[in-house]
Protein backbone atom coordinates (compact mmCIF):
# COMPACT_ATOMS: atom_id res chain seq x y z
CA UNK A 1 0.00 0.00 0.00
CA UNK A 2 1.37 3.41 -1.10
CA UNK A 3 0.92 5.89 1.72
CA UNK A 4 1.39 9.71 0.84
CA UNK A 5 1.59 12.60 3.41
CA UNK A 6 -0.30 15.95 2.08
CA UNK A 7 1.07 18.76 3.87
CA UNK A 8 0.64 17.67 7.23
CA UNK A 9 1.16 19.71 10.69
CA UNK A 10 0.80 18.71 13.84
CA UNK A 11 0.62 21.00 17.15
CA UNK A 12 0.74 20.69 20.74
CA UNK A 13 -0.36 23.14 22.99
CA UNK A 14 0.31 26.20 20.39
CA UNK A 15 3.82 24.30 19.26
CA UNK A 16 4.40 22.91 16.10
CA UNK A 17 6.17 19.25 16.40
CA UNK A 18 5.47 18.61 12.83
CA UNK A 19 5.68 20.29 9.82
CA UNK A 20 5.26 18.89 6.65
CA UNK A 21 3.22 21.45 4.78
CA UNK A 22 5.37 22.77 1.95
CA UNK A 23 4.79 20.77 -1.55
CA UNK A 24 8.18 19.24 -1.39
CA UNK A 25 7.86 17.93 1.91
CA UNK A 26 5.33 15.59 1.53
CA UNK A 27 6.37 11.63 1.77
CA UNK A 28 5.33 9.15 -0.62
CA UNK A 29 6.20 5.48 1.71
CA UNK A 30 5.71 2.83 -1.19
CA UNK A 31 4.08 0.02 -1.33
CA UNK A 32 6.43 -3.17 -0.40
CA UNK A 33 9.22 -1.54 1.01
CA UNK A 34 10.94 -1.23 4.37
CA UNK A 35 11.33 2.27 4.82
CA UNK A 36 13.00 3.68 7.89
CA UNK A 37 12.25 7.03 9.95
CA UNK A 38 15.77 8.52 11.41
CA UNK A 39 16.50 11.35 13.39
CA UNK A 40 17.66 13.26 16.79
CA UNK A 41 15.00 12.68 19.77
CA UNK A 42 12.04 15.39 19.49
CA UNK A 43 11.93 15.65 15.40
CA UNK A 44 8.55 14.23 15.54
CA UNK A 45 9.52 10.81 13.69
CA UNK A 46 6.69 8.59 16.23
CA UNK A 47 4.32 11.94 16.03
CA UNK A 48 4.39 11.09 11.96
CA UNK A 49 4.39 7.83 12.50
CA UNK A 50 0.96 7.78 15.04
CA UNK A 51 -0.43 10.08 12.16
CA UNK A 52 0.20 7.90 9.36
CA UNK A 53 -0.95 4.25 11.51
CA UNK A 54 -4.50 6.43 12.36
CA UNK A 55 -3.77 6.98 16.06
CA UNK A 56 -3.50 10.49 16.24
CA UNK A 57 -5.31 13.22 13.77
CA UNK A 58 -2.98 15.90 12.22
CA UNK A 59 -3.89 19.53 12.94
CA UNK A 60 -3.89 19.93 9.41
CA UNK A 61 -3.07 18.13 6.03
CA UNK A 62 -4.24 14.76 5.01
CA UNK A 63 -2.56 10.87 4.48
CA UNK A 64 -3.66 8.86 1.27
CA UNK A 65 -3.53 5.31 1.40
CA UNK A 66 -3.57 4.43 -2.55
CA UNK A 67 -4.94 7.69 -3.13
CA UNK A 68 -7.94 7.30 -0.51
CA UNK A 69 -8.53 9.13 3.50
CA UNK A 70 -8.31 6.49 6.05
CA UNK A 71 -11.37 4.39 6.37
CA UNK A 72 -11.89 1.31 8.94
CA UNK A 73 -10.75 -0.96 6.05
CA UNK A 74 -7.55 0.47 5.41
CA UNK A 75 -7.42 0.59 9.43
CA UNK A 76 -7.97 -3.17 9.24
CA UNK A 77 -4.69 -4.12 7.33
CA UNK A 78 -2.32 -1.85 9.42
CA UNK A 79 -0.62 -2.43 12.91
CA UNK A 80 1.67 -1.04 15.01
CA UNK A 81 4.12 -1.54 17.76
CA UNK A 82 6.33 0.24 19.56
CA UNK A 83 9.67 -0.80 21.65
CA UNK A 84 7.49 -0.60 24.89
CA UNK A 85 4.59 -2.91 24.10
CA UNK A 86 1.20 -2.88 25.31
CA UNK A 87 0.69 -6.94 26.22
CA UNK A 88 -2.46 -8.11 27.28
CA UNK A 89 -2.67 -9.46 30.96
CA UNK A 90 -3.44 -13.32 29.39
CA UNK A 91 -0.84 -15.82 28.19
CA UNK A 92 1.89 -15.53 25.04
CA UNK A 93 -0.10 -17.37 23.25
CA UNK A 94 -3.55 -15.57 23.75
CA UNK A 95 -2.00 -12.39 23.10
CA UNK A 96 -0.63 -13.61 19.24
CA UNK A 97 -3.82 -15.14 18.89
CA UNK A 98 -5.96 -11.99 20.19
CA UNK A 99 -5.90 -10.40 16.62
CA UNK A 100 -6.69 -13.79 14.94
CA UNK A 101 -9.75 -14.38 17.39
CA UNK A 102 -11.52 -11.16 17.00
CA UNK A 103 -11.39 -11.63 13.09
CA UNK A 104 -13.28 -14.95 13.48
CA UNK A 105 -10.97 -16.98 12.17
CA UNK A 106 -11.61 -21.09 12.85
CA UNK A 107 -9.60 -22.48 16.05
CA UNK A 108 -7.35 -24.76 14.15
CA UNK A 109 -6.11 -21.89 11.81
CA UNK A 110 -5.38 -19.94 14.68
CA UNK A 111 -3.20 -22.85 16.74
CA UNK A 112 -1.42 -23.17 13.28
CA UNK A 113 -0.39 -19.33 12.88
CA UNK A 114 0.40 -19.04 16.67
CA UNK A 115 2.86 -21.92 16.64
CA UNK A 116 4.73 -20.73 13.27
CA UNK A 117 5.16 -17.58 15.23
CA UNK A 118 5.98 -19.29 18.72
CA UNK A 119 8.94 -21.22 16.84
CA UNK A 120 9.62 -18.64 14.14
CA UNK A 121 10.19 -15.91 17.18
CA UNK A 122 12.01 -18.51 19.57
CA UNK A 123 9.33 -18.01 22.24
CA UNK A 124 7.58 -21.30 22.01
CA UNK A 125 9.33 -22.08 25.71
CA UNK A 126 7.02 -19.27 26.85
CA UNK A 127 4.07 -19.65 25.25
CA UNK A 128 1.85 -20.51 28.85
CA UNK A 129 3.54 -17.49 30.49
CA UNK A 130 1.33 -14.26 31.77
CA UNK A 131 2.40 -11.58 28.95
CA UNK A 132 2.99 -9.28 31.85
CA UNK A 133 6.58 -11.25 33.20
CA UNK A 134 8.08 -11.11 30.26
CA UNK A 135 11.99 -9.61 29.50
CA UNK A 136 12.78 -6.57 27.36
CA UNK A 137 13.69 -9.15 24.36
CA UNK A 138 10.58 -11.98 24.72
CA UNK A 139 8.01 -8.86 25.34
CA UNK A 140 9.40 -7.50 21.90
CA UNK A 141 9.36 -10.43 19.99
CA UNK A 142 5.48 -11.10 21.59
CA UNK A 143 4.27 -8.15 20.30
CA UNK A 144 5.72 -8.38 16.88
CA UNK A 145 4.23 -12.10 16.29
CA UNK A 146 1.30 -10.37 17.35
CA UNK A 147 1.43 -8.20 14.81
CA UNK A 148 2.27 -9.80 12.00
CA UNK A 149 -0.31 -12.87 13.01
CA UNK A 150 -3.29 -11.25 10.90
CA UNK A 151 -1.03 -10.49 7.86
CA UNK A 152 -1.46 -6.93 7.66
CA UNK A 153 0.10 -5.05 4.73
CA UNK A 154 1.13 -2.15 6.38
CA UNK A 155 3.47 -2.72 9.68
CA UNK A 156 4.78 0.70 11.52
CA UNK A 157 7.12 -0.13 14.26
CA UNK A 158 8.70 2.71 16.76
CA UNK A 159 11.93 1.56 17.51
CA UNK A 160 11.62 -2.34 17.39
CA UNK A 161 14.56 -3.25 18.62
CA UNK A 162 15.90 -0.73 21.56
CA UNK A 163 17.39 -2.44 24.41
CA UNK A 164 17.01 -5.83 23.28
CA UNK A 165 19.99 -8.19 22.90
CA UNK A 166 21.83 -8.89 19.70
CA UNK A 167 20.29 -12.74 18.80
CA UNK A 168 16.25 -11.09 19.81
CA UNK A 169 17.30 -8.16 16.83
CA UNK A 170 18.60 -11.25 14.80
CA UNK A 171 15.11 -12.71 14.73
CA UNK A 172 13.26 -9.82 14.63
CA UNK A 173 15.35 -8.65 11.29
CA UNK A 174 14.86 -11.61 9.92
CA UNK A 175 11.43 -12.14 10.38
CA UNK A 176 11.04 -8.48 9.44
CA UNK A 177 12.51 -8.95 5.89
CA UNK A 178 11.20 -12.51 5.07
CA UNK A 179 7.75 -11.17 5.24
CA UNK A 180 9.03 -8.10 3.06
CA UNK A 181 10.18 -10.56 0.64
CA UNK A 182 7.70 -13.26 0.44
CA UNK A 183 4.46 -11.19 0.94
CA UNK A 184 5.05 -7.53 -0.10
CA UNK A 185 4.45 -6.23 3.49
CA UNK A 186 5.24 -2.36 3.74
CA UNK A 187 7.44 -1.41 6.58
CA UNK A 188 7.95 1.66 8.42
CA UNK A 189 10.15 1.61 11.04
CA UNK A 190 11.54 4.18 13.48
CA UNK A 191 15.18 2.99 14.38
CA UNK A 192 17.92 5.22 16.27
CA UNK A 193 19.94 2.41 15.27
CA UNK A 194 22.08 3.35 11.84
CA UNK A 195 23.92 0.03 11.11
CA UNK A 196 20.10 -1.36 11.08
CA UNK A 197 18.78 1.21 9.40
CA UNK A 198 21.43 1.14 6.01
CA UNK A 199 21.17 -3.13 7.15
CA UNK A 200 17.26 -3.74 6.35
CA UNK A 201 15.74 -0.22 4.84
CA UNK A 202 15.04 0.56 0.94
CA UNK A 203 14.40 3.81 1.44
CA UNK A 204 15.44 6.83 4.95
CA UNK A 205 13.48 9.76 5.85
CA UNK A 206 15.70 11.83 8.08
CA UNK A 207 13.41 13.82 10.43
CA UNK A 208 14.99 17.31 12.43
CA UNK A 209 13.25 19.91 14.37
CA UNK A 210 9.57 18.49 12.75
CA UNK A 211 10.63 18.99 9.33
CA UNK A 212 11.77 16.48 6.72
CA UNK A 213 15.26 17.17 5.83
CA UNK A 214 16.05 14.40 3.29
CA UNK A 215 13.94 11.49 2.17
CA UNK A 216 15.77 8.75 -0.45
CA UNK A 217 17.99 5.81 -0.54
CA UNK A 218 20.27 5.07 2.05
CA UNK A 219 23.59 5.51 -0.09
CA UNK A 220 22.03 9.17 -1.00
CA UNK A 221 21.32 9.77 2.86
CA UNK A 222 25.16 8.52 3.14
CA UNK A 223 26.74 10.78 0.59
CA UNK A 224 24.36 13.78 1.84
CA UNK A 225 26.49 16.90 2.48
CA UNK A 226 23.87 18.17 4.82
CA UNK A 227 25.24 19.42 8.38
CA UNK A 228 22.78 18.53 10.97
CA UNK A 229 22.36 14.67 9.15
CA UNK A 230 26.62 14.68 8.75
CA UNK A 231 26.77 15.19 11.97
CA UNK A 232 23.53 12.49 12.93
CA UNK A 233 25.59 9.54 10.97
CA UNK A 234 28.96 10.89 12.71
CA UNK A 235 27.43 10.20 15.96
CA UNK A 236 25.14 7.27 15.30
CA UNK A 237 27.51 5.74 13.26
CA UNK A 238 28.86 2.70 15.36
CA UNK B 1 -8.05 -3.25 81.91
CA UNK B 2 -10.00 -6.20 83.27
CA UNK B 3 -13.00 -4.35 81.24
CA UNK B 4 -11.26 -4.77 78.09
CA UNK B 5 -10.31 -8.59 78.50
CA UNK B 6 -14.30 -8.95 79.62
CA UNK B 7 -15.45 -7.11 76.97
CA UNK B 8 -13.68 -9.71 74.69
CA UNK B 9 -14.70 -13.07 76.37
CA UNK B 10 -18.57 -11.62 76.83
CA UNK B 11 -17.65 -10.60 72.52
CA UNK B 12 -16.88 -14.18 71.72
CA UNK B 13 -19.77 -15.93 73.90
CA UNK B 14 -22.30 -13.40 71.97
CA UNK B 15 -21.09 -14.48 68.83
CA UNK B 16 -21.16 -18.09 69.38
CA UNK B 17 -24.68 -17.81 70.94
CA UNK B 18 -25.80 -16.58 67.58
CA UNK B 19 -28.33 -13.91 68.99
CA UNK B 20 -31.11 -13.45 65.99
CA UNK B 21 -30.95 -9.58 66.67
CA UNK B 22 -26.70 -9.87 66.06
CA UNK B 23 -27.85 -11.70 63.01
CA UNK B 24 -30.70 -9.67 61.71
CA UNK B 25 -28.06 -6.61 62.16
CA UNK B 26 -24.94 -8.30 60.31
CA UNK B 27 -27.61 -9.12 57.47
CA UNK B 28 -29.18 -5.98 57.20
CA UNK B 29 -25.45 -4.43 57.12
CA UNK B 30 -24.14 -6.77 54.42
CA UNK B 31 -27.71 -5.73 52.25
CA UNK B 32 -27.34 -2.58 52.37
CA UNK B 33 -23.38 -2.26 51.63
CA UNK B 34 -23.98 -4.83 48.90
CA UNK B 35 -26.77 -2.66 47.28
CA UNK B 36 -25.09 0.19 47.28
CA UNK B 37 -21.80 -1.26 46.25
CA UNK B 38 -23.65 -2.58 43.59
CA UNK B 39 -25.57 0.56 41.95
CA UNK B 40 -22.25 2.35 42.61
CA UNK B 41 -20.87 0.05 40.03
CA UNK B 42 -23.13 0.35 37.68
CA UNK B 43 -23.05 4.00 37.30
CA UNK B 44 -19.09 4.33 38.45
CA UNK B 45 -17.06 1.88 36.36
CA UNK B 46 -19.17 2.49 32.91
CA UNK B 47 -18.71 6.43 33.38
CA UNK B 48 -15.22 6.15 35.30
CA UNK B 49 -13.92 4.06 31.62
CA UNK B 50 -15.80 7.00 29.26
CA UNK B 51 -14.05 9.40 31.37
CA UNK B 52 -11.05 7.71 31.61
CA UNK B 53 -9.91 6.84 28.03
CA UNK B 54 -11.58 9.62 26.09
CA UNK B 55 -9.54 13.52 25.96
CA UNK B 56 -11.69 16.21 26.51
CA UNK B 57 -12.23 19.78 27.14
CA UNK B 58 -12.43 20.06 31.33
CA UNK B 59 -11.13 16.74 32.01
CA UNK B 60 -8.89 17.93 34.64
CA UNK B 61 -11.41 19.70 36.11
CA UNK B 62 -13.61 17.11 36.61
CA UNK B 63 -10.72 15.06 37.88
CA UNK B 64 -10.69 17.15 40.73
CA UNK B 65 -14.28 16.85 41.60
CA UNK B 66 -14.33 13.55 41.25
CA UNK B 67 -11.51 12.98 43.93
CA UNK B 68 -12.85 15.95 46.46
CA UNK B 69 -16.14 13.40 45.91
CA UNK B 70 -13.96 10.84 46.74
CA UNK B 71 -13.00 11.82 50.39
CA UNK B 72 -16.31 13.97 50.86
CA UNK B 73 -17.67 13.32 54.79
CA UNK B 74 -20.10 10.82 55.39
CA UNK B 75 -22.31 13.12 57.69
CA UNK B 76 -22.73 15.47 55.02
CA UNK B 77 -23.59 13.29 52.32
CA UNK B 78 -26.42 12.16 54.90
CA UNK B 79 -27.68 15.20 56.02
CA UNK B 80 -27.99 16.29 52.24
CA UNK B 81 -29.70 12.83 51.63
CA UNK B 82 -31.68 13.55 54.70
CA UNK B 83 -33.08 17.08 52.92
CA UNK B 84 -34.63 15.54 50.02
CA UNK B 85 -35.92 12.55 51.50
CA UNK B 86 -37.55 14.20 54.48
CA UNK B 87 -41.02 14.79 54.82
CA UNK B 88 -40.76 18.02 53.53
CA UNK B 89 -38.18 17.50 50.93
CA UNK B 90 -38.72 17.16 47.18
CA UNK B 91 -39.10 13.27 47.74
CA UNK B 92 -40.88 13.49 51.18
CA UNK B 93 -43.82 12.25 49.28
CA UNK B 94 -42.18 8.86 49.01
CA UNK B 95 -42.13 8.25 52.95
CA UNK B 96 -37.90 6.85 52.33
CA UNK B 97 -36.53 8.44 55.30
CA UNK B 98 -35.87 5.98 58.09
CA UNK B 99 -36.12 3.55 55.76
CA UNK B 100 -33.37 0.51 54.46
CA UNK B 101 -34.01 2.24 50.68
CA UNK B 102 -32.85 5.98 52.16
CA UNK B 103 -29.45 4.18 53.97
CA UNK B 104 -28.87 2.65 50.07
CA UNK B 105 -29.33 6.08 48.20
CA UNK B 106 -27.03 7.42 50.83
CA UNK B 107 -23.97 5.01 50.89
CA UNK B 108 -24.77 4.67 46.70
CA UNK B 109 -23.83 8.72 46.65
CA UNK B 110 -20.80 7.70 49.48
CA UNK B 111 -19.07 4.96 47.36
CA UNK B 112 -19.73 6.05 43.32
CA UNK B 113 -17.24 8.37 43.80
CA UNK B 114 -14.67 6.10 45.36
CA UNK B 115 -15.54 3.54 42.34
CA UNK B 116 -15.64 5.40 39.18
CA UNK B 117 -12.23 7.26 40.81
CA UNK B 118 -10.54 4.52 40.77
CA UNK B 119 -11.49 2.95 37.28
CA UNK B 120 -11.16 6.40 36.14
CA UNK B 121 -8.00 6.69 37.04
CA UNK B 122 -6.89 3.74 35.97
CA UNK B 123 -8.71 3.84 32.24
CA UNK B 124 -6.86 7.44 32.08
CA UNK B 125 -3.05 5.60 31.95
CA UNK B 126 -3.36 1.87 30.88
CA UNK B 127 -7.46 2.02 29.77
CA UNK B 128 -6.00 4.70 27.08
CA UNK B 129 -3.03 2.38 25.98
CA UNK B 130 -5.09 -0.75 25.80
CA UNK B 131 -7.57 0.80 23.45
CA UNK B 132 -4.84 2.44 21.13
CA UNK B 133 -3.66 -1.53 21.19
CA UNK B 134 -6.53 -2.82 20.90
CA UNK B 135 -7.52 -0.49 17.75
CA UNK B 136 -4.21 -1.17 15.99
CA UNK B 137 -4.70 -5.30 16.11
CA UNK B 138 -8.20 -4.50 14.52
CA UNK B 139 -9.90 -4.29 16.97
CA UNK B 140 -13.34 -1.76 17.44
CA UNK B 141 -16.70 -1.32 19.14
CA UNK B 142 -17.92 -4.27 21.57
CA UNK B 143 -14.26 -5.76 20.96
CA UNK B 144 -12.66 -2.30 22.40
CA UNK B 145 -15.25 -2.45 25.41
CA UNK B 146 -14.80 -6.25 26.29
CA UNK B 147 -10.75 -6.09 26.41
CA UNK B 148 -10.34 -2.78 28.55
CA UNK B 149 -13.11 -4.60 30.71
CA UNK B 150 -10.51 -7.85 31.23
CA UNK B 151 -7.78 -5.52 31.21
CA UNK B 152 -9.04 -3.42 33.69
CA UNK B 153 -10.73 -6.25 35.63
CA UNK B 154 -8.01 -6.09 38.79
CA UNK B 155 -8.73 -2.16 38.93
CA UNK B 156 -12.63 -2.87 38.94
CA UNK B 157 -12.70 -5.12 41.90
CA UNK B 158 -10.55 -3.20 43.81
CA UNK B 159 -12.82 -0.06 43.59
CA UNK B 160 -15.54 -2.14 44.26
CA UNK B 161 -13.85 -3.92 47.43
CA UNK B 162 -12.50 -0.29 48.02
CA UNK B 163 -16.10 0.71 47.93
CA UNK B 164 -17.72 -2.01 50.03
CA UNK B 165 -15.13 -1.13 52.67
CA UNK B 166 -16.52 2.45 52.97
CA UNK B 167 -19.47 1.40 52.79
CA UNK B 168 -19.97 -1.41 55.42
CA UNK B 169 -17.76 0.83 57.75
CA UNK B 170 -19.79 4.42 57.21
CA UNK B 171 -21.60 5.35 60.55
CA UNK B 172 -22.50 9.09 59.92
CA UNK B 173 -24.79 8.78 56.74
CA UNK B 174 -26.57 5.79 58.08
CA UNK B 175 -27.52 7.07 61.21
CA UNK B 176 -28.73 10.11 60.08
CA UNK B 177 -31.27 8.80 57.15
CA UNK B 178 -31.75 5.40 59.10
CA UNK B 179 -31.93 6.65 62.80
CA UNK B 180 -30.98 3.11 64.04
CA UNK B 181 -34.31 1.90 64.68
CA UNK B 182 -34.10 -1.39 66.23
CA UNK B 183 -35.35 -4.36 64.16
CA UNK B 184 -35.45 -1.97 61.10
CA UNK B 185 -32.24 0.14 60.31
CA UNK B 186 -30.20 -0.83 62.72
CA UNK B 187 -26.41 -1.83 60.99
CA UNK B 188 -23.32 -3.08 62.56
CA UNK B 189 -21.86 0.65 63.01
CA UNK B 190 -24.89 2.37 64.37
CA UNK B 191 -24.99 -0.44 66.64
CA UNK B 192 -21.33 -0.22 67.96
CA UNK B 193 -21.90 3.53 68.18
CA UNK B 194 -24.68 3.36 70.38
CA UNK B 195 -23.79 0.31 72.77
CA UNK B 196 -20.17 2.21 73.09
CA UNK B 197 -22.54 5.30 74.34
CA UNK B 198 -24.36 3.06 76.83
CA UNK B 199 -21.15 1.44 77.73
CA UNK B 200 -22.11 -2.09 76.84
CA UNK B 201 -18.47 -2.49 75.62
CA UNK B 202 -18.88 -6.39 75.28
CA UNK B 203 -21.34 -6.10 72.54
CA UNK B 204 -19.91 -3.27 70.75
CA UNK B 205 -16.45 -5.00 70.93
CA UNK B 206 -18.14 -8.15 69.52
CA UNK B 207 -19.99 -6.52 66.15
CA UNK B 208 -16.54 -4.73 66.15
CA UNK B 209 -14.78 -8.23 65.45
CA UNK B 210 -17.92 -9.44 63.16
CA UNK B 211 -16.97 -6.45 61.03
CA UNK B 212 -13.52 -6.78 61.37
CA UNK B 213 -13.86 -10.16 60.60
CA UNK B 214 -16.50 -9.34 56.94
CA UNK B 215 -13.37 -6.89 56.12
CA UNK B 216 -10.75 -9.48 56.40
CA UNK B 217 -12.45 -11.88 53.86
CA UNK B 218 -13.94 -9.92 51.76
CA UNK B 219 -9.79 -7.93 51.21
CA UNK B 220 -8.67 -11.89 51.18
CA UNK B 221 -11.03 -12.94 48.44
CA UNK B 222 -9.76 -10.07 46.23
CA UNK B 223 -6.41 -10.61 47.25
CA UNK B 224 -6.31 -14.20 46.69
CA UNK B 225 -8.01 -14.17 43.25
CA UNK B 226 -6.53 -10.26 41.96
CA UNK B 227 -3.64 -8.88 43.76
CA UNK B 228 -1.80 -12.35 44.65
CA UNK B 229 -1.67 -13.48 40.76
CA UNK B 230 -0.48 -9.96 39.62
CA UNK B 231 2.30 -10.03 42.40
CA UNK B 232 3.11 -13.50 41.88
CA UNK B 233 7.08 -13.88 41.87
CA UNK B 234 8.66 -12.90 39.11
CA UNK B 235 12.41 -14.44 38.18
Amino acid sequence: MNIETRNIIKTYQEKTVLNLEDKNRNLLFGSGKIHGIIGPNGSGKTTLMKIMAGLIAPSAGDVLYNGQSLDQDILSVMTYSTHTPTLFSRSVYENIAYPLKIRKRDKDEIHQIVSQLLEEFEIDDIRDQSARHLSGGEAQKTALARALSFSPQVLFLDEPTANIDPKSIQIIEAALQKRNCEQGLSIIIITHNLSQAFRICNHLTFLDQGSCLFSDTPEKIMASDHPIIDEFISFNRF
Amino acid sequence: MDYILNGFVEAFRLIFSFDPEIIQIVLLSLFVSFSSTLYGTLVGVPLGILLGINNFKGKKMVSRFLYTFMSFPPVIIGLFTALFLARSGPFGQYQLMYTSTAMIIAQTILVTPVIMGIVFNHASTSGYEVVQAGKTLGAQGWNILILLVLELKGVIMIALVTGFGRAISEVGAVMIVGGNIRGFTRVMTTFIAMNNNMGQYSVSIAMGLILMTISFLTNSVLYHFIIGDQNEYRD
